[in-house]
């Protein structure tokens, strides 16, 4: 059973010098993800939710406490390290899909096995194959500008997927997308789960939040709640 | 990360920044096609002018009254001495002939016009007196005719012998032989052609006539300038040293040097003169590659500048990148490769435009058309140290980027 946790914060802080002004981001936060877990974390902005995102990816480590990720200690990695961690094991998608915009559709894709170093004809047959699960296999040379938002979410979730990472981390994944869009994003997003995929929302929409199975409330730095979701919303 | 993309990169920025980038790109190329230009230059007048003095015969050396290059001050020092007058050259090639090939003596002016029926040369012809010693010592070939003789000295024959450029402009059709040309109001017979020479730095070697020395010195020579000059040619090329020993003994005998005394005359070897020569042309290149180095350094802080610039614009693709997993190294290296990429953009102008300058100088100076390889192999090298270390700074502040503060960049 222990073997499922993924991820596995206990008692993390995070505080910010402002010039003379110590910010308390995080205050005490202690979470335990498991394997297949779909999870929302929530809260309004100034919640600490971006410094607990940015700590569960791994773009920041906390002041205080103990983060394992799969058993690694990754409180006290320094960049290199992260940035090893970030490529092997985490999946982004952000809310403003960034993409590289010169680069194609499977250029963009591929990216993360370039850092990965993984060999060109792998790489270009993996990128096609994460295209292919999103429904993109058809616009392997389109440059990002080429694309509708929505297909743009969904170059970023295949090149999310390509590392075949512990967890797929996504920021407002739909905030930059009409409803319409934005549905079939969380569809999509419902299909990796069921596919086995761990999937953590990040968000301040309610709307998007009860997709998920479990979520977790932040507010102040703390966790407000953390509870089961009874009716996950199907679409 | 694979270098191919970072090129890419390099170049579509160039593409979307064109004014700012070819201002950086051109004066890269400024200072490569300062350095290529002068390398250039420098190879072909060199290579030029040590085939000239070949040419001009080895194992030769010259006495005359001045040295062949002065300062002001050696002028203001030496400028009391007393010509070495025909008599002393006579003398002087009395006593040195049984120890020398050939003693040739000689003088010579410049800007006249020489004549023939209504046809007339500029007034740019270049007229000598000399022997027939002077043949030997100074390599001229005969194409048609013959040289000077003895007799023709001794015996102040008005013939000559003239260069191509006078057949060629004088004697459109027909032989020039046995013609008769008039110089300074003076009828010459012409007796023979010279080989064609040939021109060192754009000058015309073939624009020239050559008279006896004895007609010379009594109907041509200016006045102020009646000094004759001597060519020795020794009896081999390592007696050369020996020889010219013995020449300034004999000569400073002539002349009535004390020994405690410098000798009253100049002496020189065509080494000295081609060393001289190298001495000038190291001073044109030491003067392009200091301008090259200069425009090199300006072109830096320009490359500094672009790439400071492609930095900050592309602060979000670095925090993607980042958080895609890129390691510090990866960025690092990716704007290196773009900071060198625009340096070989513009160093390669720099080479072609380098290469047509000296091309075109060599053409105008009629000189040989020498490609300096290794010039273009240390442009190239340049330019990468020029991408490297310029590049440092800005590829070193891309990799320190916090990966959350570059994602949020507007």
């Amino acid at each position: 059973m222990n073997n499922d946790i993924i991820i596995n914060i206990e008692d993390v802080a995070k505080t910010y010098q402002m010039g003379a002004e110590t910010v308390h981001a995080l205050r005490s936060v202690s979470l335990q993800i498991r394997k297949n877990e779909y999870i929302a974390i929530m809260g309004p902005s100034g919640s600490g939710k971006s410094t607990m995102m940015n700590i569960v990816g791994c773009l920041d480590t906390p002041t205080k406490g103990t983060y394992l990720f799969e058993n690694e200690n990754v409180a006290t990695m320094n960049d290199n390290e992260l940035a090893d961690i970030r490529n092997r094991k985490i999946g982004f998608v952000f809310q403003t899909f960034n993409l590289l915009a010169r680069a194609s559709t499977l250029k963009n894709v591929e990216l993360p096995l370039v850092y990965a170093g993984v060999k060109k004809d792998e790489r270009q047959q993996r990128a096609f194959a994460a295209l292919e699960s999103v429904g993109l296999q058809d616009r392997t040379h389109h440059k990002p500008n080429e694309l509708s938002g929505g297909q743009r979410q969904r170059v970023a979730i295949a090149r999310a997927l390509v590392t075949k990472p512990s967890i797929i981390l996504a920021d407002e994944p739909t905030g930059n997308l009409d409803s319409k869009t934005g549905v079939e994003i969380m569809r999509l997003f419902g299909e990796l789960w069921k596919n086995g995929n761990t999937v953590i929302l990040v968000t301040h929409e309610e709307d998007i939040a009860r997709h998920a199975h479990r979520i977790v409330r932040i507010r102040d730095g703390m966790i407000e709640s953390d509870t089961i979701n009874p009716s996950p919303a199907e679409v | 990360m694979n270098i191919f993309e970072s090129v890419i990169l390099a170049i579509d920025a160039v593409r979307s920044h064109k004014l700012r980038s070819s201002l950086t790109l051109f004066s890269i190329a400024i200072g490569i096609f300062a350095i290529i230009g002068s390398g250039t230059a420098v190879t072909s007048l060199n290579e030029t002018v040590s085939k000239q003095m070949a040419e001009m015969g080895e194992g030769v050396f010259v006495l005359q009254k001045f040295p062949p290059v002065m300062s002001n001050d050696m002028w203001k020092k030496l400028r009391g001495r007393k010509d070495i007058n025909f008599q002393q050259a006579k003398l002087f090639q009395q006593k040195m002939i049984e120890n020398a090939e050939a003693v040739g003596i000689e003088n010579s002016t410049g800007g006249i016009k020489v004549k023939y029926g209504n046809l007339s040369t500029d007034q740019n012809v270049s007229v000598a007196g000399g022997d027939d010693a002077y043949f030997i010592t100074t390599n001229i070939m005969i194409e048609y005719g013959r040289p000077l003789n003895s007799e023709d000295v001794s015996m102040n024959r008005r013939v000559v012998v003239i260069g191509d450029d006078l057949v060629k402009k004088l004697f459109p059709v027909g032989s020039p032989l046995g013609k008769i040309i008039t110089i300074k109001k003076q009828n010459f017979t012409v007796i023979g052609t010279i080989k064609r020479r040939g021109s060192v730095l754009g000058q015309s070697l073939d624009n020239r006539v050559i008279i006896p020395i004895t007609v010379f010195m009594k109907y041509i020579a200016d006045e102020w300038d009646v000094s004759v000059a001597i060519s020795v040619k020794a009896l081999s090329l390592d007696k050369v040293d020996e020889t010219m020993d013995e020449a300034i003994g004999i000569m400073r005998g002539i002349r009535g040097d004390q020994p405690w005394m410098e000798s009253s005359f100049a002496y020189y070897t065509n080494n000295t003169l081609s060393e001289q020569f190298e001495g000038f042309t190291k001073y044109v290149g030491f003067f392009g590659i200091g301008a090259g180095i200069v425009a090199l350094v300006v072109a830096g802080v320009g490359i500094m500048n672009i790439m400071l610039v492609t930095v900050k614009e592309r602060t979000r693709e670095i925090g993607v990148r980042k958080a895609l997993g890129a390691k510090r190294r990866w960025i690092l290296q990716q704007f290196i490769i773009e900071a060198i990429t625009l340096c070989q953009l513009g160093g390669g102008i720099g080479i072609i435009l380098g290469l047509m300058g000296g091309v075109f100088l060599s053409l105008i100076l009629g000189t040989v058309v020498a490609v300096p390889l290794h010039w273009i192999g240390i442009s190239i090298g340049v330019c990468t140290f020029l991408g490297v270390f310029f590049g440092a700074y800005p590829a070193w502040k891309a990799s320190k980027l916090d990966p959350i503060e570059a994602l949020r960049y507007e």
